[in-house]
């Protein structure tokens, strides 16, 4: 569940414009389940099943994507997960 | 302590004084730490002139701390590392929401603390505002969950059962080779985990087409 175990490689790939960002929910050990659930209906506008695909992901495989986009729609998605008090980072997609 | 339930469009709880005495004080302590102003301490009427006082006295103070990532781990757990492998990104990412989180963090406590600061056994809690108090019941927990160590699944496992078997005892004691500081966070961290269970569910329940 530490993001600091997952060490990316990190290569001289120069940024581009249109290079795509990710939102990555980690796993914790405080926060519920259910709680997860409503944060992942409430922001990404995901139904019940959806969302609740999402946070078992999180909780038994340690992460997952929840969103894909520009640099700037990750980062307000990064920080709504952390204004929940969720553990989201946010990376080029397929570093 | 009684969990919340729906009761006429609001969700309510109950916590008699004391409880309401304890979980406003670790509420209050958050607050500080996240840079807040002590609550209770400003006026008890303020206009909009000393909002806005306080409103740019944070935001200085965020200024200052905008790119220095918290050394308080519970403090980084609230406001944690956005690209842990991507330095320039991450202290982009601190410049352009730290501010702003710190106070959205603060002002969301600082409601809470208020709501537990009346006479009142009933904590009430409007529809809107309910997942924005789990959400600061979030990080509460998340607060003593850093000061327990609590780093993994197991970690949390294990406090429960440090907890049972420190107050197993017949007479309700604690036994004596116990960290009693540790049980007692580790109890009010159970409850407000109960506490934040219980209100999740009030909101899960206005999902669908259910209406009270």
């Amino acid at each position: 569940m530490e993001p600091r175990e997952e060490q990316e490689r990190e290569g001289g790939v120069k940024t581009r414009p249109d290079d795509a960002w990710v939102t990555i929910v980690w796993n914790d050990p405080v926060n519920l389940m259910s709680y997860v659930t409503q944060v992942f209906q409430r922001h990404f506008g995901l139904s019940r099943a959806e969302a609740e695909h999402k946070m078992r992901e999180v909780h038994e495989l340690g992460k997952s994507i929840l969103s894909s986009g520009g640099r700037e729609k990750v980062e307000v998605d990064v920080q709504a997960m952390h204004g929940y008090g969720l553990w989201a980072t946010m990376q080029r997609s397929g570093e | 302590m009684k969990g919340f339930e729906a009761k006429g469009g609001y969700a309510v709880a109950e916590l008699d004084e004391e409880e309401r005495a304890v979980v406003a004080r670790i509420v209050a302590d958050v607050g500080l730490l996240l840079g807040g102003a002590a609550f209770g301490m400003e006026h008890t009427t303020r206009d909009d002139g000393e909002r806005y006082q306080d409103d740019v006295f944070a935001a200085l103070r965020g200024l200052e701390d905008a790119l220095a990532e918290p050394e308080d781990p519970a403090v980084l757990r609230l406001l944690p590392n956005a690209a842990p492998t991507d330095r320039e990104v991450a202290d982009e990412f601190r410049r352009l929401t730290e501010t702003d989180l710190r106070g959205h963090k603060v002002a969301r406590l600082r409601q809470m603390w208020e709501q537990l600061s009346g006479d009142e056994d009933e904590w009430v809690i409007a529809r809107d505002d309910a997942l924005p108090t789990a959400a600061a019941l979030t990080d509460v927990r998340l607060v003593l969950a850093s000061r327990l160590e609590l780093r993994t699944d197991d970690d949390a496992e294990r406090l429960h059962a440090e907890i049972d078997a420190a107050t197993s005892a017949d007479d309700g004691s604690v036994a004596p080779n116990i960290d009693r500081e540790r049980v007692w966070l580790g109890m009010l961290y159970q409850a407000l985990t109960w506490l934040q269970e219980t209100l999740v569910e009030y909101v899960a329940l206005g999902d669908g087409d259910r209406h009270e």
